[in-house]
């Protein structure tokens, strides 16, 4: 499959074979953001400054994943928290009770999260559309329920009491606020790095295929169920990664990370930051975290001020701030080169 | 070399200099000391005088906001006596307050925030619920000196893996309502031979525990009692027809309920319509609470209910006028939640007073076990009790609506010996002891 003449919604290129240099590109820039980002401690001398970074990598990686689901495949999903909630719990609770490294609590999680995935998705990417995104919050709200109602295991409302220990391993001890950040931030580099490749693999492409039009792709041969399953456990897996970074944070899970709740601001963080390109998702969580966090800070009406940005959005731009950017640079490159 | 006296020593014979008469270096460090002195002083008289900030993360917004205003206004309202007598060991304080809105993870954030980025010294954690523990987590992370003001779950200070030597619990307890009130039951069921019980609570941890905590100590005292219906409506569920018809069908000798607040509220006014309260005795542990009282558009007579919070119970002139004052400031009744944050800032004041300090290390030691006076105080006093640092002593009790003021007449008091002995019983059958 060296090309496949995709209708882009947004106006991207056909999918060419990609060459080795883009994806060297990536892994350098995914470099320097890195170096960028572990400097800021050295730089700065603000411990809310690495927390937002942390949340932003939690919330960051949680909502590029959807992303993956909702911008590339067109598979609206109301209840990606799920994942969210589920990586938090698996890992907070192994972490408390099964006295194992870092490391493996977190590999078990992603297995876990996968197989919840696999199960689930089998179910929901049969259906289309409102069908999808009612079935998904079904499941979402199901997970939530369970979590409430097994107190012996989850800790019901109250969530997981105790703390999450944080033994030291590779010599990384995460008990330290800026080794926990750098880790953070490795984990939100790496995950992204890993979108990107998806996004931008053949299979990335058939994913934008099934999702301008699933019924062709089906005729070129494509098994669309396989691939929309393949990458609806892939984002699973992504947003069980974000809901780890979380229950590190807080040192803790609560019922609260998979409530319907998460995924409507997973939504919301796609609408702001744009679905058409691939870091909108990122943009769109620092916007929404700086946001509550302003608001919070100098009012108590916060749903007034969240409403109307989401109105203001919807209704007016109708587009997220990377589309508006994309346009604008596009827009600039044409006009300059009718100029030379 | 230069002399003592900052005079070059000259050879005998030779001319004779004298060395200029200048700044010796005594007078230099004098000098420096003096003008050390001089820059440093507004700031040490800064120092002095600033301001200590208590952060206060809380819900300021949803369905229980009335949870984060009422604990704010009462915080305030204490601030203020504090501060007009001269504030924490000299310092005034200032207040940060901010809306968590009910989330876990935004309540982590901004008590950590309040902490790192505003300079506040003391948590008063105004979170219910999962937003305490996470608040907790924070306060065990970073080492700040936290006071939960607001979560009555028992575990938060019972179970000893959550004990941490900087953070306290101000207010009531679910077991301790529930050793009281099954006492109280037990006598009202053996009187009027109450054998058939039905339960209807909201269904999360609270509204479980609380209930079963009551069942196990109404058998305690009263074994003859079978509960015949149990009925769990979802927290916030606007419409109680299914549940109130069911429990009418089971035909019940009494009803106990932990619902609370608009969900207590709503289903009264729903059971009024079926003449619920005329066909049972009805125990609510969460009724007498102005939130509640004045809430009901028909509030029956006769409704057996724990004390949240009236002006009336305990029947102190020193509660009367706390309960009035806030009315007169704030224009509506103090809550439960708002006794709770006032008797937290008391503790505050008090242990600054003995420490003479704002040290958060220096405070923790002496709020352990600290007993101070307190209008909410079952005799007066109440205090933060050493082993596990959470509040015991308060006025706890039970009595009888009736539709207008004082909306509970008579409060008949609950037995401390009785409630910690029974507390400790049930500490060691959750292994907690």
């Amino acid at each position: 499959m060296s090309e496949l003449n995709v209708e882009n919604r947004a106006g991207a290129v056909p999918y060419v074979a990609r060459p080795r240099r883009a994806a060297a590109i990536d892994v350098v820039a995914a470099v320097v953001a890195f170096a960028i980002l572990a400097a800021l401690p050295f730089l700065f001398d603000s411990k809310a400054l690495l927390d937002f970074v942390i949340r932003c990598a939690a919330f960051g990686l949680f909502a590029t994943s959807l992303n993956l689901l909702v911008g590339y495949t067109g598979l609206i999903s109301f209840g990606h928290g799920m994942f969210f909630g589920l990586g938090a719990y698996g890992f907070g609770l192994l972490m408390q009770r099964a006295n194992v490294s870092i490391p493996v609590a977190m590999v078990c999680t992603l297995a876990i999260t996968a197989v919840a995935a696999v199960v689930i998705g089998a179910i929901c990417v049969r259906l289309k559309e409102i069908y999808f995104a009612f079935v998904t919050l079904a499941f979402q709200m199901l997970i939530h329920s369970v979590i409430l109602s097994w107190q012996s295991l989850t800790g019901g409302d109250q969530g997981l009491r105790g703390g999450i220990k944080r033994p030291v391993f590779w010599g990384i001890d995460l008990t330290n606020h800026v080794q926990l950040y750098i880790f953070s931030c490795a984990l939100l580099v790496i995950g992204l790095l890993l979108m990107r490749q998806i996004a931008q693999s053949p299979f990335g492409y058939t994913l934008r295929m099934i999702r301008d039009n699933a019924t062709r792709a089906s005729f070129i041969g494509i098994n669309v169920w396989r691939a929309k399953l393949t990458v609806f456990v892939l984002a699973a897996l992504f947003a069980s990664a974000g809901g780890m970074i979380m229950s590190l944070f807080v040192s803790g899970a609560y019922p609260e990370f998979a409530y319907w709740t998460i995924s409507g601001e997973g939504i919301f963080i796609n609408m702001l930051g744009g679905v058409t390109t691939f870091l909108g998702p990122m943009v769109g969580t620092v916007i929404l975290l700086i946001l509550n966090d302003t608001a919070t800070r100098l009012t108590e009406h916060y749903g007034l001020v969240l409403g109307i940005v989401i109105l203001f959005f919807a209704l007016g731009l109708r587009k997220g701030l990377m589309d508006f950017a994309v346009d604008w640079y596009r827009a600039w490159r044409d006009k300059a080169k009718e100029q030379s | 070399m230069i002399s003592e006296r900052g005079r070059v020593p000259v050879e005998e014979g030779k001319m004779t200099k004298t060395g200029k008469p200048g700044i010796n270096r005594r007078t230099t460090l004098a000098l420096m000391g003096a003008g050390a002195f001089t820059v440093a002083s507004p700031w040490v008289a800064r120092a002095q005088a600033k301001t200590i900030k208590i952060g206060m993360p809380t819900i300021l917004s949803g369905r229980v906001a009335q949870l984060g205003t009422s604990s704010r206004n009462a915080v305030m309202l204490e601030v203020e006596k504090v501060n007009a007598a001269g504030g924490l060991a000299g310092r005034q304080i200032e207040m940060v307050v901010r809306d968590s809105k009910g989330q876990p993870q935004e309540a982590a954030r901004i008590a950590r925030e309040l902490v790192n980025t505003d300079g506040c010294e003391i948590i008063l954690d105004g979170e219910a619920s999962s937003g305490s523990f996470a608040v907790h987590e924070v306060a065990r992370d970073i080492g700040v000196l936290c006071i939960h003001t607001c979560s009555e779950a028992s575990s938060l200070t019972a179970d000893p893996k959550q004990h941490i030597p900087n953070a306290f619990r101000c207010v009531r307890q679910g077991i301790h309502d529930s050793i009281a009130g099954g006492s109280y039951a037990a006598n009202i069921a053996k009187a009027k031979g109450l054998k058939k019980w039905a339960t209807c609570s909201p269904d999360y941890a609270y509204g479980r525990d609380t209930t079963a905590e009551f069942v196990t100590y109404l058998k305690h005292f009263a074994p003859d009692v079978e509960i015949i219906s149990e009925n769990w409506p979802k927290l916030f569920q606007p419409d109680y027809t299914e549940t109130v018809t069911k429990i009418l069908q089971a035909k019940p000798q009494a009803l106990y309920s932990a619902l609370w607040g608009g969900d207590l509220t709503s289903y009264i006014d729903q059971a009024n319509i079926y003449a619920m309260f005329t066909q049972m005795e009805v125990f609510a542990v969460n009724m007498a609470d102005y939130t509640a009282l004045t809430v009901v558009k028909n509030l029956p007579k006769g409704i057996h209910s724990g004390n949240r919070y009236i002006k009336t119970y305990p029947a102190t002139a020193e509660n009367a006028a706390w309960g009035d004052a806030y009315k007169a400031k704030y224009k509506e009744y103090p809550t439960n939640w708002s006794w709770q944050n006032a008797t937290a800032v008391m503790f505050l004041s008090e242990a600054a007073k003995k420490a003479n300090s704002t040290d958060g290390k220096k405070l923790a030691e002496v709020l352990t076990g600290l007993t101070i006076k307190c209008p909410f105080g079952a005799d007066g006093t109440v205090t933060m009790r050493g082993e596990d640092r959470t509040l015991v002593g308060y006025a706890i009790g039970w009595g009888t609506t009736i539709p207008n003021e004082p909306y509970v007449p008579e409060v008949k008091s609950g037995d401390w010996k009785q409630i910690f002995a029974l507390e400790a019983e049930w500490k060691k059958s959750k292994g907690y002891t």
